[in-house]
């Protein structure tokens, strides 16, 4: 049994070349990434200035033509663009937003469902797949792979403007300890009331979505959730987060994760391994004399 | 300009409960227009008061999709057809169906939310613009519109990419794009009146997938609560191994 995998960000790449191994051949096409190649991939294949026009026409010559068993397709914005053109084209139904993976005989696939409510557990002969980020935590072998770049044709689309937008460095994914702050922290104000937790823990700062979109005290990037970052650290630390179910699906591959809430009744207490009920304000300076 | 907002109604989630074997109990939800629908609704009516035109709607569901069309109609969509037979979540299906009414007619951009809220798949776009040929943006959270040009700004987390692209085309949107109206009673009083094209749709579902088991996932967390002012000791010992 063979795969193709395919991933705009190597960082998932990696995440889905872990998840597989041992379990099929692999072939990886994403961007340029050093360490890419020492996940355990045959080929590695590298691409540049890559649309949904030119990678699907690549794509869906490159799948034909090495007759490719499995598909999987990170789940990022191109990706899923990339499954819908290429389940239509190679006629090959794609079940969406894995985060669970078996074969003998027929393919058994986990995802979430009613927003997050449930999980399904469905058995399909399905071939192609988008996989949720975050499905496991990449590790290297020692085996290397092939290296090879990609020359895809010239994209219809027109680039006409970037603008970054400023992030602040570190990548949240990486940390061992998050301290996590939600709208309970009031304003951007208090994000100091809380900094020396961060400095004891030597932990990363991220965000609920209210937080890093709508009320920007932390940048766009620190946003941890569904349609922000799925962080793994060994502990996460949330601060006056309710819970929401989108903001959970960003937080299950946490080791340990610890809420402080002044609301008994938030959905944050039924996710975490160990809850405080009372206000951030008194516990978290309290915690922290306990720390020194 | 004619434009085209594929809206998609769905149970309300918040209110599902689980029976015993925690499974959801999926009868008598009440219904309402997803939430990225409602953006995409937004977008498009946006773009026809910029730069007039009409927007048509277009729902794939079921008989009883004919109160997500009246909110529609409120928010500003001139006419709006509900698609029946829709069962189940099945992007190819779904594309194949709305592909077959979006061919009949000539639509100058065609909006759709990113990703419906029960499944998150994102594929309808990609799906569609295959089906009909045409070129395809997700992710907006700006759409500027000159001649047969579209400027679309794409979000992704480290830059807002802007993006040209010919008309026709498929553009879903993001949350961010915009806030949604609140349709005014005048407006809603007259949405109830206004007529609705219903058709049957002619869906291929296939017998494809097996559900193994549908359940809210348990949570393995030890769920250890403190009250009362306790439990500071308790965290503080935890977390010293970080130390
Ligand atoms: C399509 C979609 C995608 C989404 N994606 C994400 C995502 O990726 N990430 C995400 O986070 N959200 C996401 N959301 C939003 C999500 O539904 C919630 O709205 C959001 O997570 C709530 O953020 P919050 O917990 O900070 O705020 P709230 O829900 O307002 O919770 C604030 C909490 O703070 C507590 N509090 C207040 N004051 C104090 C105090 N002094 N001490 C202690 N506790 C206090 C309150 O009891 C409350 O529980 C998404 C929503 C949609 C529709």
């Amino acid at each position: 049994m063979k795969a193709l995998i395919f991933s705009d960000e190597p960082k998932n790449a990696r995440e889905i070349l872990t998840y597989l191994r041992g379990k099929m051949e692999m072939d990886v096409i994403s961007t340029e990434d050093k360490e890419l190649p020492e996940y355990g991939a045959q080929k590695v294949y590298f691409y540049k200035d890559g649309f949904v026009d030119n990678l699907s026409k690549f794509l869906a010559d490159h799948i034909s033509k090495n007759k490719y068993d499995f598909v999987f397709i990170s789940s990022t914005n191109i990706g899923r663009e990339l499954a819908g053109i290429l389940s239509y084209k190679l006629k090959m139904k794609c079940m969406p937003e894995i985060f669970s993976f078996e074969h003998g005989g027929k393919t058994i696939t986990k995802r979430f469902f009613h927003g997050g409510k449930t999980v399904v557990e469905e058995e399909s002969d399905f071939h192609m797949f988008t996989v949720s980020a975050g499905i496991c935590e990449a590790e290297k072998t020692d085996k290397k792979s092939d290296v090879s770049n990609i020359n895809l044709d010239k994209s219809n689309y027109k680039i006409i403007n970037v603008k970054s937008k400023n992030t602040a460095g570190t990548d949240i994914r990486n940390a061992k300890v998050i301290v996590s702050i939600g709208r309970g922290l009031g304003s951007e104000e208090n994000i100091k009331k809380i900094q020396p937790l961060v400095d004891e823990l030597h932990a990363e700062v991220a965000g609920s979505r209210p937080v890093c979109l709508d009320y920007k005290w932390l940048s766009e990037d620190k946003q941890v959730g569904l349609s922000g970052k799925k962080v793994r650290p060994d502990f996460y630390i949330a601060l006056g987060i309710s819970g929401q179910i989108q903001h959970i699906a960003g937080i299950r591959g946490s080791k340990t994760i610890i809420a402080i809430n002044k609301d008994k009744s938030a959905p944050i207490f039924e996710e975490c391994d160990y809850g405080i009920v009372g206000d951030l304000f008194t516990i978290v300076p309290e915690l922290v004399e306990k720390l020194k | 300009m004619d434009i085209a907002v594929l809206v998609k109604q769905t149970v309300d989630m918040d209110q599902i409960k689980l029976n015993d074997n925690n499974e959801p109990i999926m009868d008598n939800l009440p219904l309402k227009m997803d939430i990225l629908s409602k953006n995409a609704v937004e977008a498009a009516v946006q773009l026809k008061e910029k730069y007039s035109g009409k927007v048509t709607g277009i729902i794939f569901g079921t008989e009883r999709s004919t109160s997500t069309m009246k909110e529609a109609y409120a928010m500003g969509v001139d006419d709006g057809t509900v698609i029946k037979g829709y069962k189940k979540s099945d992007p190819a299906v779904t594309g194949a169906v709305l592909a077959d009414v979006l061919k009949k007619s000539k639509f100058d951009i065609i909006i759709l939310g990113d990703q419906s809220s029960d499944s998150y798949s994102g594929l309808l776009a990609g799906i569609l613009s295959s089906e009909l040929g045409l070129n395809v943006i997700t992710n907006a959270i700006g759409i500027e519109i000159k001649d047969k040009i579209a400027n679309v700004t794409v979000e992704s987390e480290n830059e807002d990419i802007t993006v040209e692209t010919e008309l026709p085309a498929i553009v879903s949107v993001a949350q961010e794009i915009n806030e949604p109206r609140l349709p005014k009673v005048m407006q809603i009083m007259a949405a109830g009146k206004k007529n609705i094209n219903i058709i049957d749709g002619n869906p291929d579902y296939k017998d494809d997938t097996r559900i193994i088991s549908d359940k809210a996932p348990e949570s393995q967390r030890k769920k250890i609560i403190y009250e009362d002012g306790k439990g500071i000791d308790e965290v503080a010992k935890i977390l010293k191994v970080v130390k």
